[in-house]
């Protein structure tokens, strides 16, 4: 198979950030053959730098069972590196069938149309979306200036000053103890900066207290997992979401309490869906494997409908599979209700791959920022990682 | 103001202070070395002077009783931690807080179960006799109180800082993994330290009988060591001593100072919770006491 | 066998939220509601009725109380047997004082009376957590002691200190036989109870339970825990308030402050302990557990020992509750209830072992 054969398949329509592939009566008869499409895509798409929506045609497409699982691994690391967001076009009813299952078990949406209007059309909608979170702030939607942190004697963080714009992702990486997790303390209420100010959508709300900071659309995990452990996963996510009620209404439950549960709940059962976790949710939490818990604790983070979210080290302890889920799922929620996400992570392999935006903290201090790429490259950032004698 | 008046009040308080100071040095043992707050010293403080008290009656020789009351609260000091501590070392502090409370329900039922529950009368042949301090009247036995706490602190003191087991317990005291760590029997250094709670109990128990009398309430009176213990941190001893002093001296000054400006015919009753309260204010601005560490919550 | 859950099938939400969602629950409160209401007042002889099941009920009331503030939200609380006094004595002025007051009103602001005064000592949870917490309830059972004892305003200046509790009258109609306060403590305390089953399972009880599991957490998800704790202190202070007006009128007849000394609250705390923190099944099978285990054994030890004497009945049962403490501490953390709910598992198999 020559390039010219793949390199004719793929078109970019830059107007609409979309990135067409052409499937169609092509036959995948191995796994070599996966191999070799998808490595040309790749290439194709990393000399743009950026992301794109994917709009696949399957009309006619064949993929022989040995080749399955192939194609859907490189289809998924194509979307989890440099995807938006993924509409196809008319897959055999085999194919269909085998998408669709997958979809199910891997929590993608399967997005499957009869035709390429009405796949554009589904496109449309999706990057409609995405741009009333998205659009036009050249402000900063979060920004910290000149945040000092000091602990008696220790300073946990000197000068550090960053911003995270809307609907992006934004990492924040370094080695140990530099400061990733106070910087997100900070950022969420729990610690008051020794000096220094944060910007929230242009007010200023350096000196609100936690609560007052998560009713403000702060959402937040923690890197050694908060959950009510004495209650049940449902009941965690429950506790997440702003009820409308009070005491007596509470007391005599038939009437507006009542209303207000299963209003909350159908909700909440939405989210559940979205996270994979029906099986567990009448469980104590206490008893959940880890990965299982991390979940549960991202649902009821997501339960506020926050407009930020804070992640610290939301992959922690978990093997390959369960870090590409969980990769997923962040981007799902990034991309299904454009959330803000900042993340502390340290796995370079998913930070690079998801994030927008990254910041590199070393010793309290911040020591570049940029794109992954930028990051990835800049001599003081390796200096810091590899560690040169202090 | 009677200035006199005023002194012997204060002198008063602090001595009986003292008292307290002793019930809650107990306290201060186990907690430093498990992080159990020991509900039932009060207790054994009971315990340990109704055996006593019993067996002098029964016309046993004063050094004879004092030394099976001895190896008695030492076998229930290591008793208690087989029995009762073992089972539950992972739990939570609240737990353990309320097993104590069991434990002391116990061994005042066997206690009296055993010895009966009359009052008893207890002689350790000092007088309570006033003497006279540059005009102020003080009381002999307060003074012999005090001095029997000063050498007890003294006594403890030297167990801690020069001796091997003692050493262990202060690494146990500190943190327990890293006393595993360097090879220190746990399980051996919590029932050295119920033993030696036992041992205070006993000292506590004679000295508080020898005042009040032997009696059940016994019992809430070493409730009172609680707002020792908020003042004065609950890891130290001689936190314990100064707590005791305050606690002591404030109580029995506002007993007399508080009830009468408020002009009703009160009399006694103020200090059942003046001390209470004041542990309350302190909380409230020092949590962690005169003496004690502070805690940091990290998440 | 008797439990099998098969064939029951939630298919809305409205369902599966049900205040006793399996069918087989259903039927045995439903049950108990009916033989507590129609069977027992005439089956039962007036010592039953009077000297057990009534002060098991207003037990099991403020038992109910204390769980809510140290089951459900984890404040240590000494300061049970205080607030039941003032419930008890606010009654009684309410009742003295405001002519034409009716009972049940007053019943109310005898609870109301008793949870502002919960608020009030349950500020220092703002800042204080634990046992030290404990000792900040206790200030407030030796304070509320004193004041009660010593200001003779309460008491009416009564100079025994013993208060005759005033006629129970409803309607126009006086409840003074032991059927007649049995059936009016069951009904307040079944309709208390309700209402706690149905604040533990709405966002309330949700947020309860959160500060008491990991209260940094519950702030960070936007949980006002000031907010939250006053709300256990209170209404928990509610629910003993009535409890101890309930025991001066339904079941003692007197209003005295001895009746709600530092053991009581102790008392009330070994009821839930042995019963189940966190339950209100918990409460009352503690409260039922300690109101009749005095009295087994009475009867089990002039059985075997005749000639006994109380005393020593009396310091076995010191010895008893000690051991049982340590006892379900030990092996049930989580009390009767837990052994309850094991139970019911069993029952789902029986008689299959698997």
């Amino acid at each position: 198979m020559d390039q010219s054969t793949f390199a004719a398949r793929i078109s970019f329509h830059d107007s609409i950030e979309t990135m067409e592939v052409d499937f169609s009566r092509f036959a995948f008869a191995d796994a070599a053959m996966v191999d070799a499409f998808y490595d040309h895509i790749d290439q194709r798409v990393a000399a743009t730098g950026r992301r794109w929506y994917f709009l696949v045609l399957y009309e006619g497409c064949e993929i022989a069972p040995e080749a399955w699982e192939r194609f859907a691994a490189r289809g998924k690391h194509a979307n989890i590196s440099y995807g938006l967001g993924t509409v196809r076009v008319h897959p055999s009813e085999r194919t269909r069938e085998t998408i669709r299952s997958r979809a199910e078990r891997e929590t993608f949406r399967a997005n499957i149309f009869d035709t390429r209007d009405q796949a554009m059309f589904a496109l449309g909608e999706m990057r409609k979306r995405r741009e009333i979170i998205g659009a036009g702030t050249a402000d900063a939607y979060l920004r910290v200036q000149d945040i000092h942190l000091n602990f008696g004697g220790v300073k946990a963080l000197t000068g550090v000053s960053f911003q995270v714009n809307r609907g992006e992702i934004t990492s924040i990486i370094g080695p140990n103890g530099a400061g990733k997790t106070s910087m997100i303390n900070v950022i969420s209420g729990f610690y008051r900066p020794t000096r220094g100010r944060i910007f929230f959508d242009g007010a200023d709300r350096t000196h609100l207290p936690a609560h007052k900071v998560a009713r403000l659309g702060f959402a937040r995990t923690f890197q050694n997992i908060a959950l009510f452990k004495g209650m049940t996963t449902l009941d965690n996510i429950m506790a997440g979401r702003r009820f409308r009620h009070n005491l007596v209404t509470d007391a005599l439950y038939l009437g507006p309490a009542r209303r207000e549960e299963l209003r909350q709940r159908a909700e909440v059962e939405r989210l559940i869906d979205f996270l994979e976790i029906q099986a567990i949710r009448k469980k104590p939490v206490g008893r959940l494997p880890y990965g299982l818990q991390k979940r549960v604790e991202l649902a009821r983070a997501l339960a506020a409908q926050p407009k930020v979210l804070l992640l610290d080290e939301p992959m922690a302890g978990m093997n390959v599979e369960e870090k590409e889920d969980m990769a997923r799922f962040v981007l799902d929620v990034n991309d299904q209700w454009g959330t803000t996400i900042v993340l502390i992570e340290h796995d370079m392999g998913v930070v690079m791959d998801i994030s927008n935006h990254v910041v590199v903290l070393d010793h309290g201090a911040k020591i570049a920022e940029g794109t992954p790429a930028e990051v990835r490259a800049d001599p003081v950032v390796i200096r810091a990682y590899l560690g040169v004698a202090h | 103001m009677d200035l006199n008046f005023f002194l012997e009040v204060l002198i008063g308080g602090l001595l009986a202070g003292i008292m307290y100071s002793l019930v809650a040095i107990g306290f201060v043992l186990i907690y430093k070395a498990s992080g159990v707050f020991n509900f039932a010293q009060g207790a054994m403080v009971f315990f340990a002077a109704l055996t006593y008290v019993s067996l002098t009656e029964r016309g046993w020789p004063f050094w004879l009783a004092l030394a099976a009351v001895l190896a008695l609260m030492i076998v229930l000091g290591f008793a208690i931690e087989r029995v009762v501590l073992r089972p539950l070392v992972n739990q939570p502090q609240i737990t353990l807080f309320m097993v104590t409370i069991g434990l002391a329900y116990f061994l005042e039922g066997v206690a009296q179960g055993v010895w009966g529950a009359q009052v008893h009368a207890l002689e350790i042949g000092i007088q309570d006799k006033p003497f006279s301090v540059a005009g102020i009247s003080v009381s002999q036995f307060d003074l012999f109180a005090s001095g029997t706490a000063a050498l007890l602190v003294l006594v403890l003191g030297v167990f801690f800082q020069k001796t091997k087991t003692g050493r262990a317990l202060r690494a146990v005291a500190d943190d327990h993994q890293a006393a595993l760590s360097v090879g220190i029997q746990l399980r051996y250094v919590w029932a050295v330290v119920w033993a030696a709670a036992g041992f205070v109990a006993l000292v506590a128990g004679l000295l508080w009988g020898a005042r009040t009398g032997v009696q059940f309430a016994l019992t809430f009176t070493a409730l009172k060591a609680l707002p020792v213990l908020i003042l004065g941190g609950f890891e130290s001893i001689l936190g314990a001593i100064v707590g005791g002093l305050i606690i002591g001296a404030t109580e029995k000054l506002a007993e007399v100072y508080i009830g009468s400006s408020i002009g009703l015919n009160i009399g006694t009753g103020i200090e059942n919770w003046f001390p209470y309260m004041l542990a309350l204010a302190f909380l409230l601005v020092r949590p962690e006491g005169l003496f004690g560490e502070k805690r940091i919550e990290r998440i | 066998m008797f439990y099998r859950l098969a064939g029951q099938f939630k298919s809305s939400y409205a369902a599966d939220q049900q205040i006793f969602p399996i069918r087989q629950d259903r039927i045995f409160v439903i049950g108990v509601m009916v033989c507590a209401f129609l069977v027992v007042p005439v089956v039962a002889n007036d010592y039953w009725l009077g000297a057990i099941l009534i002060p098991f009920l207003i037990l099991g009331l403020a038992a109910l109380g204390l769980n809510i503030l140290t089951g459900y939200t984890g404040q240590l609380s000494l300061g049970t047997a205080g607030f039941m006094a003032v419930g008890a004595f606010a009654a009684f002025n309410f009742i003295l004082r405001v002519p034409g007051m009716p009972f049940l009103l007053a019943l109310f602001l005898a609870g109301v009376t008793a949870a502002l005064i919960g608020v009030l000592f349950g500020l220092p949870s703002v800042r204080i957590k634990g046992f030290y917490l404990a000792v900040a309830t206790l200030a407030a059972q030796f304070f509320i002691e004193w004041v009660l004892t010593k200001y003779g305003w309460f008491s009416n200046y009564n100079p025994s200190g013993v208060i005759t509790a005033q006629a129970i009258e409803i309607a126009g109609y006086r409840f003074d036989t032991p059927v007649s306060k049995y059936l009016l403590t069951l009904g307040i305390v079944a309709a208390l109870a309700l209402a706690a089953k149905n604040m533990a399972r709405t966002q309330t009880g949700r947020y309860w339970m959160a500060v008491r599991d990991m209260d940094l957490a519950a702030e960070v998800t936007g949980i006002d825990i000031v907010r939250t704790k006053l709300v256990a202190f209170a209404v928990s202070s509610f629910y003993c308030g009535v409890a101890g007006a309930l025991w001066a009128y339904a079941y003692l007849g007197a209003v005295e402050p001895q009746a709600f000394t530092l053991d009581r609250s102790f008392q009330v705390l070994f009821m839930i302990i042995i019963g189940g923190v966190g339950t209100v099944l918990g409460a009352f099978l503690g409260a039922a557990f300690i109101v009749l285990l005095p009295i087994a054994l009475n009867v089990a030890a002039h059985a075997l020992f005749p000639g006994v004497s109380t005393d020593l009945t009396s310091n076995l049962e010191l010895v008893l509750f000690g051991a049982l403490i340590v006892f379900f501490l030990a092996v049930e953390p989580h009390g009767l209830a837990r052994l309850w709910q094991i139970g019911k598992e069993k029952l789902r198999l029986w008689p299959f072992p698997h």
